[in-house]
């Protein structure tokens, strides 16, 4: 270090300015952490094999492409480790102990009922999540109940995007809007969705409301829940 | 001749492999890669959620599958049996099996408010269309796990559900497609011992191989693309 480096403070005093080496090493734009900031997990700690699962990432899906973190300036973002790691692990315990508790306290969900006998009679009762579908099947015919709105719906679910890529700024325009947004800031496309969520919700909570639970519907005469 | 220090092994390993790959670069990328602080946001953990309870699924199927019998023959069958084998004589089988049924229903509940996350958001806008036909499709493959593994316990329930369900897509149109859909499921007349064998075929080969391929594609378009922008 030169005499540059040396910062006087006091008569006769001089002590080494402080520097924080920088290491540079390209990293989509991005300078590495400091060394002082960088984890002392070198290829001979003991802890290495424990991150080395991380590798396997790159490897396994290839290099990064141009990542939105890379036109970002630093302060930003954060490493990925362990800023953005560590949460996961926590996560994954909390959510074992949390199936641990429900499998240990609501056994009665898990309990069998007697062996199946096709001569047997038993009005079925599916699943929760099936179940606004197992409504939706007595509001009209079964053909198109079953065979005309659950497809559409997922096949316009699949081609969203490209339903929103291209009907929407048309709409955007005739409306006079400068942008087409994104649901969460969109009157159309998050209506649509609070709604399909709302009208799902619905007929849910009318399977649950049980058999003795009924509703004229125009179509089909009375509807009950399952 | 002196043992030599474990570091002094691993270091060794270390080398051996960054002689092959470019070992200790891609751990380093790994570690350092940006991500930006919006991405901290709770939300943005399902997707890593759900990655978590897919394997714990297939840990725990692995560990059913080991005392599981497949077979539908008989009354009680040794399908049912062997339910009730695991439920009540094998050690923590009880655990392993309420996990497995947990887990499918929090796995549900956890794809729905990802997806709802993403299309809030717009992340399924270019360049990631791909990806989001990838995480329905992943979507429409669990909903067909829960309707398989529905039917394996082989108890009444099972049984009368899973006979409505193959009603349903035998109704199908065209009728030859709703027969032929029927008869690839229902694999006789009646729902029965061929039913059960091909439900169970599909709930442990071919939807586990066609999951983890599937997430393998959507991880491949994740590192490909990134986080998308804020909303």
């Amino acid at each position: 270090m030169g005499d540059q480096g040396l910062v006087k403070k006091g008569p006769g005093a001089a002590t080494a300015e402080t520097q924080v080496p920088v290491i540079e090493v390209e990293s989509h734009g991005h300078n590495l952490e400091p060394d002082y900031k960088r984890l002392p997990i070198g290829p001979d700690h003991i802890l290495y094999p424990v991150v080395v699962g991380l590798a396997l990432f790159p490897i396994l899906m290839g290099d990064a492409g141009h990542h939105l973190a890379d036109d970002m300036p630093d302060d930003e973002t954060h490493p990925f480790f362990p800023d953005h790691f560590w949460p996961y692990p926590i996560i994954a315990v909390l959510m074992l102990v949390v199936v641990g508790l429900l499998a240990f306290f609501v056994q009665k969900n898990l309990q069998l009922e007697v062996s199946a006998d096709p001569r047997t009679v038993t009005i079925p009762r599916p699943d929760w999540y099936f179940l606004f579908l197992f409504q939706l099947l007595k509001l009209g015919p079964e053909l198109i109940m079953f065979g005309v709105v659950p497809p559409l719906i997922v096949t316009v679910l699949l081609v969203f995007p490209f339903i929103d890529a291209i009907a929407g700024p048309r709409l955007a325009k005739r409306l006079r809007w400068k942008s087409w947004p994104v649901p969460g800031r969109n009157i159309y496309t998050g209506a649509a969705f609070v709604i399909g969520l709302a009208v799902v919700a619905l007929l849910e909570l009318w399977a649950l409301a049980g058999p003795l639970f009924c509703v004229p519907w125009p179509l089909t005469g009375m509807v009950c829940g399952a | 001749m002196a043992i030599p220090h474990p570091r002094d092994i691993q270091l060794a390993v270390v080398e051996w492999l960054d002689e092959r790959y470019p070992f200790t670069k891609a751990v380093d990328e790994a570690l350092y890669q940006r991500v930006p602080n919006f991405a901290n946001a709770f939300y943005y953990c399902f997707g890593g959620m759900v990655f978590i309870l897919i394997v714990l699924q297939l840990l725990t199927g692995i560990l059913l599958a080991l005392y599981y019998v497949p077979d539908a023959s008989g009354t009680p069958a040794p399908a049912y049996t062997s339910v009730n084998f695991i439920q009540s004589t094998v050690f923590l089988g009880w655990l392993i099996r309420g996990t497995h049924f947990w887990g499918a229903n929090l796995l549900i509940i956890m794809v729905i408010l990802h997806m709802a996350r993403v299309y809030w958001t717009g992340s399924y806008r270019a360049p990631r269309e791909l990806n989001w036909i990838v995480g329905v499709t992943m979507f429409l493959l669990i909903l067909a796990f829960s309707l398989t593994g529905y039917l394996l316990p082989w108890d009444t329930k099972a049984y009368f559900a899973t006979e409505v369900t193959i009603k349903l897509a035998g109704s199908l149109p065209p009728v030859q497609l709703g027969t032929f859909i029927k008869e690839i499921l229902q694999g006789g007349a009646v729902v029965g011992p061929p039913t059960l064998q091909r439900f169970f075929t599909i709930h442990v080969f071919l939807l586990p191989a066609l999951i983890v391929l599937l997430m393998y594609i959507h991880f491949r378009f994740i590192r490909a693309h990134g986080i998308s922008e804020p909303m």
